[in-house]
């Protein structure tokens, strides 16, 4: 197995002050921690931080890491020395640690507490993202779930997929957590399986835009429909309903439908028609001739406000 | 077909791995996780993502050696940011919507 230089690992020299190695160690766990920082690369990088730092806290145990560093620090392969005493003395490491930490401070797996034989500790619980679709939250949902969860078998860790399905209760928002009891990891012994936590993500939608509980949708219409007013049809989660545009509506107007929008634990929220005038994407002999008679005949100046200025 | 819950009870919640009564109880005091509901203890309800908070915190809490004021600032702060990127992602969105055929 590889030897640690936890003194390398904490960028600190072998003889530095317990006090000087906690300031490193600190340091690079703000750096690292993965809680702070998402990525594998963060996560493997403070396991080995926080390995180096539960080793040479202690002074006992660094004592006993700084002989086997003069032994075998220099080596490419690491091998305990003949005869080694295993130092852990059955101390109980709750940390997830290299096999070299194990070999010499004697965590292993089986004597590792999640894993002990004959504790009854309870199972793991297992998160896993789960993207759902506005239209699925209107009402409850069934969701087929896929995922994996840690398994012991005979002593070694390995991962089962497990598939379920999973009635996603109505009204659920994006981010939100929901927990389905009993379906993480198995636990030892008599100990409870964890909880499987599904964390909800709202899949953007083509048309719909979310704001809290209610949702948008931009409403294209024509110069005409907004100066005369129109009924358009527009689309809802569930189905389509036709809306009344106010003759003179402005491009930016808001129209409130109300309980078309997502479902809520009191209640639904509401659509909001947000208008959007548009012009025609090519000009046209037919109607240029009565763009300009309604440019000569509408006395408007839509810059009015900086004519005054200037 | 499983079904599934959007709250935990204190009960629950304790006997969810890693999270101690004491350490969930000092939480609720220093507001890093907060009941919703319910007068006394028995009747609390947390949100579901509150457990994923509370194990966070208490992750950072041992590996920073942080004390619980420090932890309740940090979980605010990045539950703050959290809804602010998920704010931001939507705004997106509309925003591309709206530039969409200009």
């Amino acid at each position: 197995m590889e030897f640690k230089d936890y003194y390398r690992i904490l960028g600190v020299e072998p003889d530095a002050e317990t006090k000087d190695i906690k300031t490193a160690y600190r340091k690079l766990a703000r750096k690292y921690h993965p809680d702070l920082n998402p990525g594998e690369e963060a996560e493997a990088n403070f396991k080995e931080v926080a390995e180096a730092w539960e080793v040479l806290k202690d002074s006992e145990r660094r004592a006993e890491y700084d002989e086997l560093r003069k032994y075998g620090g220099r080596q490419e392969q690491f091998r305990p020395p003949p005869g080694w005493q295993q130092a852990g003395h059955g101390e109980h490491f709750s940390g997830d640690f290299s096999d070299f930490f194990n070999a010499i401070f004697g965590a292993d797996l089986r004597r590792e507490g999640a894993w002990a034989g004959g504790v009854d500790r309870g199972g793991q619980d297992v998160e896993i993202e789960m993207p759902v679709f506005l239209e699925e939250t209107v009402s409850d949902c069934q969701k087929p779930v896929e995922y994996e969860i840690p398994v012991l078998e005979g002593n070694q860790l390995r991962h089962r997929r497990k598939s379920l399905k999973v009635k996603i209760p109505a009204g659920v928002t994006d981010g939100e957590r929901i927990r389905v009891k009993g379906q993480g990891a198995p636990g030892s012994g008599s100990g409870a399986p964890g909880d499987l936590y599904l964390h909800i993500r709202l899949v953007p939608h083509p048309v719909f835009d979310v704001e809290g509980h209610n949702l948008l949708v931009t409403v294209p219409i024509a110069p005409w429909e907004a100066a005369l007013g129109a009924r358009v049809v527009i689309p809802t989660l569930e189905g389509r309903i036709s809306l009344s545009v106010a003759p003179g509506s402005q491009s930016g107007q808001k129209l409130r439908v109300r309980g078309k929008g997502l479902a809520g634990r009191s209640g639904r929220g509401d659509l909001i028609a947000l208008l959007k005038v548009v012009m025609p994407p090519q000009t046209d002999a037919a109607t240029d001739p009565l763009w300009q008679e309604l440019a000569d005949k509408a006395a408007f100046d839509p810059r009015a406000e900086w004519s005054k200025q200037s | 077909m499983t079904t599934s819950t959007v709250t935990i009870t204190l009960e629950e919640f304790c006997s969810s791995q890693g999270v101690s009564r004491t350490a969930l109880l000092e939480m609720v005091e220093y507001d890093v996780v907060q009941p919703t509901g319910g007068h006394g203890e028995q009747d609390w309800k947390f949100d579901c993502s509150s457990v994923q908070w509370a194990k966070r915190a208490l992750r950072l809490k041992r590996d920073l050696e942080l004390d619980w004021v420090a932890v309740a600032i940090l979980v605010d702060l990045m539950r703050e940011r959290e809804s602010l990127a998920r704010e931001n992602e939507q705004l997106r969105l509309r925003l591309q919507r709206f530039l969409a055929g200009e």
